[in-house]
């Protein structure tokens, strides 16, 4: 296996009594989607927070690309889509993008155009953040995360508020980022995309529940779909 | 520190300020009109004659109430035999003042002048009440006794004609340096934080110090701006001739400046600089805009009180001193009436002191505001 994109070892963090992230271990092989599948409040932001070093591991460590995180180095190739749309309301979209782009050291117009290309803004380039729809925000939010053409992209919740034909518009991308090389690490409560990943891990209460293929999760919990699966693996969990 | 990145998010400042015409008239728009309106209201006084009433016979009255008369700003109108028919003159609005001489009082070489004499006033309003007082007085003395000396004023900075004004406008220039700058950078920080906008800008290599770096200067140019404006206005007096039914009027305040105006603008500067710090550091404290608002009661409205806005500092009680000797705004007002008033340059020792601690607080205020910005990257 290639030295993996993104490994935690006992990666743990607590806030007061709450264990958010309760030792996970995980090493994930670049180039393919993961997806991180759980409930409101089983751990998956804080995880993504904790990989890309904006909390600090109570215990444990995450390293991206092979690089100890927090890091600030291995940040100019993570890309980040954070749960809120996180754009600047009164910036045009090629403000947006230029400005992140320039915090990320590119300054190549190429890229922003490119940018602007894979989530399908052409054309609204001039257009401010606050006349977008909420579908429209949220692209714009992706192409933020993606402007500096980062190795690993983190994606929290990308397809929250997104209608269907955008949503499969946004999976057509990430496999073309994957296909590309990119790791990508997205987080959903809705199973209905979990098919898409490569990869899946079913997460709750801050722990790794269950790891593998759609298929093998589904094989393995006995269940004809993923939403049974899940349940049963939280029950043997609790059990 | 990355200088692009400091300069992006700078930029960044000023394309948000640009589609943000609203806040961009309340940056310039808002501190002239205000200063003009108070550059008036203070200039432009309606000051009537003094009306006075005068207790005493009708004799004595009539003498000293038409010595009075033609003394300036005293208008002699009413003759009353008691102090009780005095008073419902007041209370009916016919005079400001009544002055009252003894029953046996008798004017010209045959009377010695009582050793006090009483005065009644309203009791309402104690400046213009004062005011009337000052002026009575001054007429009393000049008829009572016509060889007492007139006092010719001469002064050692700016000018026996200056007003209230002259003084007041380095000060209000420091105030509007501060207050908006202030609140708007709360407020734009505070949207950082909840808007997501903060944990995207965290998740990229720029480092706290460079977004405290970019804040500074991205506000603290249109707070250069702000203040260049606001200055030119208090400094300039172009006279507008009448014009039809339109009477002759002068744009700007025409103050006196004895010093660098560009010193000026420098003392100034460096408090709005700490002042975005310190807003950036306030907005931690903050969920919503209405209580980065909150925060003006607390952090501006005591600076405008002790700051020496309205009343030198030496002259609060005791105990408010050393609390406004830690004030940013104390130096500031300070430092412009020393340039401004004073003609103060860098050889001044106690403009130097200002600058230095205006700098010292800058960095202070930047220190605690990059501490707020939390991310745990080395």
């Amino acid at each position: 296996m290639a030295s993996p994109a993104i490994q935690a070892v006992g990666l743990t963090k607590s806030f007061g009594p709450l264990v958010a992230v309760d030792g996970i271990d995980l090493a994930l092989e670049p180039g393919r989607i993961y997806g991180v599948l759980g409930p409101n409040g089983s751990g998956k932001t804080t995880l993504i927070r904790l990989l890309t070093g904006l909390a600090r591991a109570t215990s444990g460590h995450a390293r991206v690309l092979g690089t100890e995180m927090p890091s600030r180095a291995a940040l100019g190739r993570i890309g980040y889509m954070t749960q809120s749309d996180g754009v600047y309301a009164e910036l045009s979209v090629l403000e947006n993008l230029r400005f992140f782009a320039a915090l990320y050291g590119t300054t190549d117009s190429a890229a922003l155009a490119r940018a602007v290309e894979i989530v399908d803004l052409v054309g609204r380039e001039g257009t401010p953040a606050y006349q977008l729809s909420g579908g429209l925000r949220r692209r714009l939010s992706l192409a933020c995360a993606l402007v500096h053409s980062p190795a690993v992209i983190f994606l929290d919740e990308p397809t929250v508020g997104v209608d269907p034909a955008l949503r499969m518009q946004f999976w057509q991308h990430f496999h073309g980022l994957a296909e590309a090389g990119a790791t990508l690490f997205v987080s959903s409560h809705v199973m209905d995309e979990a098919d898409r990943c490569d990869e899946l891990l079913f997460m709750r209460a801050g722990r790794v529940l269950a790891r593998g293929t759609s298929g093998e999760l589904r094989a393995q919990a006995g269940t004809p779909d993923l939403e049974a699966a899940f349940l049963r693996f939280s029950h043997e969990a609790v059990a | 520190m990355n200088a692009r990145r400091i300069l992006a998010i700078s930029r960044r400042i000023a394309s948000q300020f640009r589609r943000d015409h609203r806040t961009v008239a309340l940056l310039f728009v808002v501190p002239l009109v205000v200063t003009a309106l108070l550059g008036w209201v203070i200039r432009d006084q309606e000051r009537d004659d003094v009306r006075l009433g005068i207790v005493a016979s009708q004799l004595v009255a009539e003498r000293v109430g038409g010595a009075l008369d033609a003394a300036p700003g005293i208008d002699y109108l009413f003759q009353a035999d008691s102090a009780e028919a005095a008073r419902s003159l007041i209370r009916d609005g016919q005079v400001d003042i009544v002055l009252v001489f003894p029953a046996d009082f008798l004017p010209g070489a045959g009377g010695t002048l009582p050793a006090t004499l009483t005065v009644i006033t309203p009791g309402v309003d104690p400046a213009s009440e004062g005011t009337n007082l000052a002026t009575l007085q001054r007429a009393v003395i000049s008829v009572l006794d016509p060889n007492l000396p007139t006092l010719n004023r001469e002064t050692v900075w700016g000018s026996p004609a200056s007003d209230a004004l002259d003084a007041f406008a380095p000060a209000l220039i420091g105030f509007f340096g501060f207050f908006f700058v202030f609140l708007l950078t709360g407020i734009s920080f505070l949207r950082e934080r909840v808007g997501g906008t903060l944990e995207r800008l965290l998740a990229t290599p720029v480092t706290r110090s460079e977004i405290v770096a970019g804040y500074s200067l991205g506000f603290g140019i249109f707070a250069a701006l702000q203040v260049a404006v606001i200055t030119t206005f208090a400094l300039m007096n172009v006279g507008v001739p009448a014009f039809g039914p339109l009477p002759a009027f002068s744009i700007g305040l025409g103050i006196a400046n004895a010093g660098s105006p560009l010193l000026a603008f420098l003392v100034v500067l460096l408090l709005a600089v700490g002042m975005v710090n310190l807003g950036i550091f306030v907005s931690t404290f903050a969920r919503t805009e209405l209580q980065v608002i909150q925060f003006v009661p607390v952090v501006i409205v005591p600076q405008g009180l002790l700051g020496g806005v309205l009343w030198p500092v030496d002259s609060l009680p005791s105990l408010l001193q050393p609390i406004a000797r830690l004030l940013p705004l104390t130096y500031a007002v300070d430092g412009l009436r020393e340039v401004m008033i004073k003609g103060a340059d860098l050889g001044s020792a106690a403009l130097r002191l200002d600058l230095s601690v205006l700098v010292g607080l800058a960095i202070a205020f930047a220190a605690l505001a990059a501490l707020t910005i939390r991310r745990e990257v080395a």
